[in-house]
């Protein structure tokens, strides 16, 4: 397998991204999140700011209309966007690590691609924000809650498959069980037995 | 009883899926006119000439749709197939336009002609806007114009975000001011009588008057925004307006086809020919030019407007054969108490509030039976109602991003080359113009007819 692309999807304080990161690092990949939409706005030389507001959100119910095929949902656009970014870059042969952005959905036709799924139960989900993010129990519990309303949301919104359905990725993993280290070493072990790279 | 309930129920899960946009529009009124034809026509009324009178299919068969000798008539309810011909006649002909590089060519034309300079751009584009909307559907207009301005944006330096607002506006503004600019008025047109002439020497003279004082207005409000303060050197850049036309010989004759539909269209009321015989002689011809390219035209042609078209029709077929619009009517009869200018000021205002948040062209064609009703019972002129409706419907759309379907258009592709406009922006833009030109028209209205 010449090409690699590992997607990852996350519920809130999982991890997820920590994990991504530590994976990309050793694999010697480059990481794909928020900076994604960053090297969007640099290329076709328009605000980033402007975009990130609509980053990763869900399409409103209503106040947005369709003519055409064209949408004047900026949720839409801009993740529509970013799929055809992944997808140009997957197209000239990338290999990347990506984050969220329904990337196990977008780029499931490229036989280099490998899913995971990372959860983690609530209880150690609201203690890793608390702890990162600095936030008080409630706000924790709270911030849980909405972000994987919202994630939810957004990826059911393009993808025919639901959000952390385990037959929609290759891996899904409990972060809470086996800790991040842990957790990137297991899908290493994986992404090596998978390449053949033992 | 139950014909009535039904029908009004239909109509309004109709217009909340149309709202919530899930499911395409077009799938949605025809299931509707499904449901309408079997519970409201079949159960409810037993009727099956509510049905025919409904489908409206023998109409096409009569020498009138076709050549009138006489005045413009009015039409029988029911499946305005006069609106839906002329339409896809004039969508054959903008994608036969759109193929040889034709509005393209327009836009990349007048940028040089004023120079390339950002704020005359900005002046004129609104102008061409508005010229263009009155003969071609708004959202060709937007789609090219919007996209020609980014382009020219991303060269120029400048933003493109309120010349992309101010081209919205002016196209629903030109739309308002013909028979055949906005799908409202080509509905209005065909189902009262009126001619190209009636509309653009009434709704047209307000339209002229409005366009004047918005473009003052958006010069002093907007002009300041479109400039980034990078400047650019001009003469080096090099384009060339003439480059971006993809067949020289299919350019020339799809310009005369469309000069063609413009002559066709202004002297209709003389020649006797209808809209719809319009729309078939220019998409024959279109075809004729086009050559082996027919099927490629043929599949840009947004057919889905068109089925929308008849199953809205039957939906509200369903509530004028019931007689639910009468009660409208005269429900609004009763609040204006009789007095005519109130029961204008509520039918503009009502029009464009309404249209400002749900699709103009349903709400289009269920006011039609209402101001015939009013027109019958309270007194009213009906052409006054008529202007009022139509202008009511196009400038309410500008209003909001979701209002128009040109609106829809511009903002998505001003979203997907990395412009999101806000709906705050958008209505902080556009509603004051808005508010500008309804008050413009119910003036031009009470000092022109009351």
């Amino acid at each position: 397998m010449s090409q690699l692309i590992v997607s990852i999807g996350r519920e809130y304080g999982s991890g997820g991204h920590e994990i991504a990161v530590k994976l990309a690092e050793r694999l010697g990949l480059k990481l794909y999140d928020r900076n994604l939409l960053e090297e969007i706005a640099k290329h076709k030389n328009v605000d980033y700011s402007e975009l990130a507001k609509y980053d990763e959100t869900p399409k409103k119910e209503i106040l947005t209309r369709t003519v055409r095929g064209l949408s004047s949902s900026h949720e839409h656009n801009i993740a529509n966007m970013q799929f055809d970014y992944l997808r140009k870059k997957a197209s000239e042969g990338e290999s990347f690590v990506v984050v969220g952005r329904c990337a196990e959905s977008v780029l499931k036709d490229f036989e280099g691609l490998i899913s995971i799924f990372v959860l983690g139960d609530i209880e150690c989900r609201v203690q890793r924000i608390i702890k990162v993010r600095g936030m008080t129990e409630s706000e924790a519990r709270s911030a849980v809650s909405r972000h994987d309303r919202t994630r939810k949301a957004y990826h059911n919104d393009h993808s025919r498959m639901k959000w952390g359905d385990s037959r929609n990725y290759d891996i899904t993993l409990n972060s809470s069980k086996l800790g991040i280290d842990n957790a990137v070493d297991l899908i290493e072990d994986y992404i090596n037995k998978r390449t053949g790279n033992k | 009883m139950f014909a009535g309930i039904m029908a009004v129920i239909i109509f309004l899960a109709m217009f909340v899926l149309i709202v919530m946009d899930k499911i395409e529009r077009h799938i949605v009124t025809l299931a509707c006119a499904v449901l309408t034809i079997i519970f409201v026509f079949g159960i409810g009324m037993h009727s099956l000439t509510a049905i025919n009178e409904t489908l409206n299919v023998k109409n096409i068969f009569t020498a009138s749709f076709w050549y009138q000798s006489g005045e413009a008539s009015e039409s029988a309810g029911g499946i305005n197939w006069a609106t839906i011909i002329f339409i896809a006649g004039m969508m054959i002909m903008v994608e036969g336009m759109a193929r040889v590089g034709f509005f393209r060519w327009l836009c990349m034309k007048i940028a040089k002609w004023v120079h390339y300079k950002p704020v005359p751009i900005f002046i004129t584009f609104m102008v061409l806007s508005s010229v263009l909307s009155m003969f071609i559907d708004s959202i060709t207009v937007i789609l090219f114009l919007a996209a020609v301005t980014i382009e020219l944006a991303q060269m120029l330096k400048f933003n493109p975000v309120p010349v992309i607002l101010t081209e919205i506006f002016c196209a629903n503004l030109g739309g308002s001011a013909t028979m055949c600019g906005d799908p409202p008025n080509i509905i209005i047109g065909t189902s009262l009588g009126y001619t190209f002439t009636d509309f653009i020497t009434n709704a047209g003279v307000i339209a002229a008057i409005s366009l004047v004082a918005v473009v003052i207005y958006f010069y002093l409000t907007m002009r300041k925004s479109i400039k980034t303060g990078e400047e650019v050197d001009v003469s080096a850049l090099n384009i060339d307006p003439s480059s971006v036309i993809t067949d020289k010989k299919g350019f020339i004759l799809s310009s005369l086809i469309f000069i063609l539909a413009v002559v066709l269209l202004v002297t209709h009321a003389q020649t006797g020919l209808t809209v719809a015989i319009i729309g078939v002689v220019i998409a024959v011809l279109t075809f004729i030019v086009s050559g082996k390219h027919i099927l490629e035209v043929l599949k840009k042609v947004d057919y889905k407007t068109l089925l929308f078209f008849i199953g809205l029709f039957v939906v509200v077929g369903g509530l004028e054969q019931t007689k639910i619009l009468e009660l409208l009517a005269k429900f609004i009869e009763n609040i204006s108490g009789g007095n005519t200018v109130v029961m204008i000021a509520i039918i503009l205002w009502l029009s464009a509030i309404a249209s400002a948040f749900i699709d103009n062209i349903p709400f289009a064609a269920t006011m039609i039976p209402v101001i015939r009703t009013l027109s019958a019972t309270a007194g009213v002129p009906l052409d006054v109602m008529a202007w009022t409706l139509a202008i009511g419907t196009d400038i309410g759309g500008s209003a909001t991003p979701i209002g128009a379907s040109a609106n829809v258009v511009g903002i998505a592709i001003a979203s997907k080359n990395g412009y999101p406009v806000s709906w705050k922006k958008y209505c902080l833009s556009l509603a004051p113009a808005t508010v500008i030109v309804l008050l413009i028209s119910m003036a031009c209205i009470y000092l022109r007819y009351l």
